[in-house]
């Protein structure tokens, strides 16, 4: 299996963290990992998960950008 | 008239409704959503209460089809809310603009497992495009802007808004405001217009695979001019059916697993398929790795995440499709592989020859088609029905043919109907169902009753779940687990309870006269029609095998 670090800026909106995590279950990607925060003066969030699959990374990467309150998402490591 | 009303948050969201042109809506009232009901009683809004929800959610499934206008449905929360989810489901997979209010028990009561309390809203993730809970009445009108915004922009969809009774109940003291549009927050990459030109020109047997997102897109004028002016055969989803002029010489038919012999040799011999707002669905390709073998592929899509997704594109154009297609639509010099489909298509026609008394299925609802008026809208329920009025309608447009593609939802073709008809009164809607699907909906006939809605329903009843008994008998050596349904009400007795006209035929001279007296009717008609229950839907693709492997009629 191939390991990916992706670091997701998200609006800091209702249930955003559930539905991240709703669609990498759903598309095949186990979580090794996951940190994140929210920045309480700009509500922006900051999430950086951990994510294992066979499956290609740009299908969760197209996936979680498809998310209505996610502003960025972006590989930061890949151990294929 | 607005001094006399009590300003509150249940009347906010029908002026609210009313500023985004919102006229009827879809539901059932219940405890936590009564303040809304109560709001409604003022409103100039109509409602269509349905007999289960998933009828409301399907009805307005139906509206927006059929319309192209946002479908509303509202339910109570708890086991209501739980019964519009197969429908947003469907919406989802089919990619419909619906709004679903869902009444919440108050936000003091929330989270304590409060009677009808369901979490709907986290139920809702995995299907609606978004769903919002309003927890702060100053944020309503907000956030309802913002679901007609998302369920409209980019990839259509369906959004949820879950409303808690207290919020209901809550004054409001601010007037209404102007909403802006939301933006397509979605950037999207420029379209690679001069690699696409490219692999057009070199293209010497290339074919358009058209899908749903043409119709969604409002782009058939342009799709038909880019055909037209490139002379390209072309195949159609089973959701892009009436996308592509069913007269064009160069059209093949729906392509897939109960495709036609022609689309389907047509694709696996392709160099170049160009897609246009389809998803290489697994019903389409058949086995991936053998579909369309030998072809370069240009994707046109609104959503980045189906490019790549199941096959790859050699070049994708996204972007709004009435803008892209243009941009692409050259003449072609392909008389050769023209002449070659035409062909196919010639060699392998349909046959309604079908000896004996017995009604053949396939003929009634070719006879249906030829006969219905002019811009009539056709909704189907699923399995063998289904495959054949693909097969054998014709639709002028995709607006005119609503079947549940994606999901694949059995129940679906009644209450989409009623939706249908309610958004466009004037047109004849006529739902094909089956004996197996007419029963999961079949308390909407009371809707139908009540405001004495016009729609025709075509019964195709073989008393089984045609589809899973045609399965069985061939491959899973003819075990019938379940699927005899010999034990059906009387439909006619059923429908005559409802104040449904109703007949039923068992034999073939009987079809024309029948459909006939059912077009004619003024007001609903049940057509009840006895087939064979051997029959099985041809050609057909089994499953994980390369398209042009079909089994056909022995």
């Amino acid at each position: 299996m191939n390991r990916y670090q992706l670091a997701i800026q998200v609006d800091d909106k209702q249930v955003v963290l559930e539905r991240i995590l709703q669609v990498t279950r759903y598309r095949g990607f186990l979580i090794d990992g996951i940190t994140a925060k929210v920045n309480t003066g700009t509500h922006i969030g900051y999430i950086e998960l951990l994510v294992r699959s066979d499956r290609p990374i740009e299908l969760l990467v197209d996936q979680i950008n498809k998310l209505i309150d996610i502003k960025d998402v972006k590989v930061t490591s890949n151990t294929a | 008239m607005a001094s006399e009303k009590q300003h509150t948050g249940g009347s906010l969201l029908f002026d609210i409704l009313q500023q985004h042109g919102v006229q009827h809506v879809f539901g059932y009232p219940g405890g936590a959503i009564m303040p809304i009901y109560d709001a409604l009683y003022h409103s100039e809004v109509q409602h269509f209460l349905c007999r289960h929800e998933q009828g409301a959610a399907f009805s307005a499934v139906g509206y927006a089809r059929a319309s192209g206008k946002v479908g509303v449905c509202f339910a109570t929360s708890g086991p209501g809310a739980t019964n519009l989810i197969t429908g947003l489901a469907d919406a989802l997979a089919d990619s419909i603009p619906v709004v679903a209010i869902t009444g919440q028990v108050a936000t003091s009561a929330m989270g304590s497992d409060a009677f009808q309390e369901i979490d709907i809203f986290g139920l809702s993730l995995a299907c609606t495009k978004h769903s919002f809970q309003v927890t702060d009445i100053d944020e309503l009108p907000k956030v309802l802007h913002k679901a007609f915004a998302i369920a409209l922009e980019g990839r259509q969809g369906p959004v949820l808004v879950d409303i808690p009774k207290d919020i209901q109940l809550a004054a409001v003291e601010n007037s209404l405001e102007d909403f802006s549009q939301l933006k397509n927050k979605v950037k999207l990459p420029p379209a690679n217009v001069g690699s696409a030109l490219a692999l057009l020109n070199q293209a010497k047997q290339p074919v358009l695979y058209v899908g749903g997102g043409v119709g969604m897109a409002n782009a058939v004028d342009e799709l038909r001019a880019f055909a037209k002016l490139a002379g390209i055969p072309s195949v159609s989803t089973l959701k892009g059916l009436g996308a592509v002029d069913p007269e064009d010489e160069n059209y093949l038919g729906m392509l897939g697993m109960h495709g036609t012999k022609a689309a389907n040799l047509a694709v696996q011999q392709c160099d170049l398929l160009v897609v246009v707002g389809a998803r290489f669905d697994d019903r389409v390709t058949g086995k991936l790795d053998e579909f369309a073998p030998h072809a370069k592929v240009i994707h046109f899509d609104i959503d980045t995440a189906e490019i790549n997704k199941r096959r790859k594109a050699d070049a994708a154009i996204l972007g709004d499709l009435k803008v892209n297609l243009p941009a692409l639509s050259i003449p072609l010099s392909i008389d050769e592989w023209q002449q070659k489909c035409q062909q196919m298509n010639a060699d392998y026609t349909w046959d309604y020859n079908h000896p004996g008394e017995a009604i053949f299925a396939p003929a009634v609802l070719k006879e249906v088609s030829d006969k219905m008026p002019e811009n009539s809208c056709v909704t189907t329920d699923v399995g063998q029905h289904q495959m054949w009025a693909a097969q054998h309608m014709s639709f002028n447009d995709p607006s005119n043919f609503l079947t549940s593609g994606g999901m694949g939802t059995m129940g679906f073709g009644l209450p989409a109907a009623i939706g249908a008809q309610i958004s466009r009164p004037n047109d004849c809607v006529i739902a094909v169902t089956g004996d197996g699907s007419f029963m999961m909906n079949v308390q909407e006939l009371s809707t139908i009753k009540r405001f004495q809605i016009p729609v025709k329903i075509v019964l195709i009843d073989n008393g089984k779940l045609g589809m899973v008994r045609q399965w069985q008998d061939l491959f899973f050596e003819g075990r019938l687990s379940e699927t005899d349904l010999s034990d059906n009400p009387d439909f006619v007795m059923l429908a005559t309870a409802f104040n449904i006209k109703a007949q039923e035929i068992t034999r073939k001279d009987q079809v024309t006269a029948a459909i006939e007296e059912m077009i004619d009717h003024d007001g609903p008609y049940l057509l009840q029609v006895k087939i064979d229950a051997q029959e099985n839907v041809w050609p057909l693709v089994p499953p994980n095998t390369a398209n042009d492997q079909m089994m056909e009629k022995k």
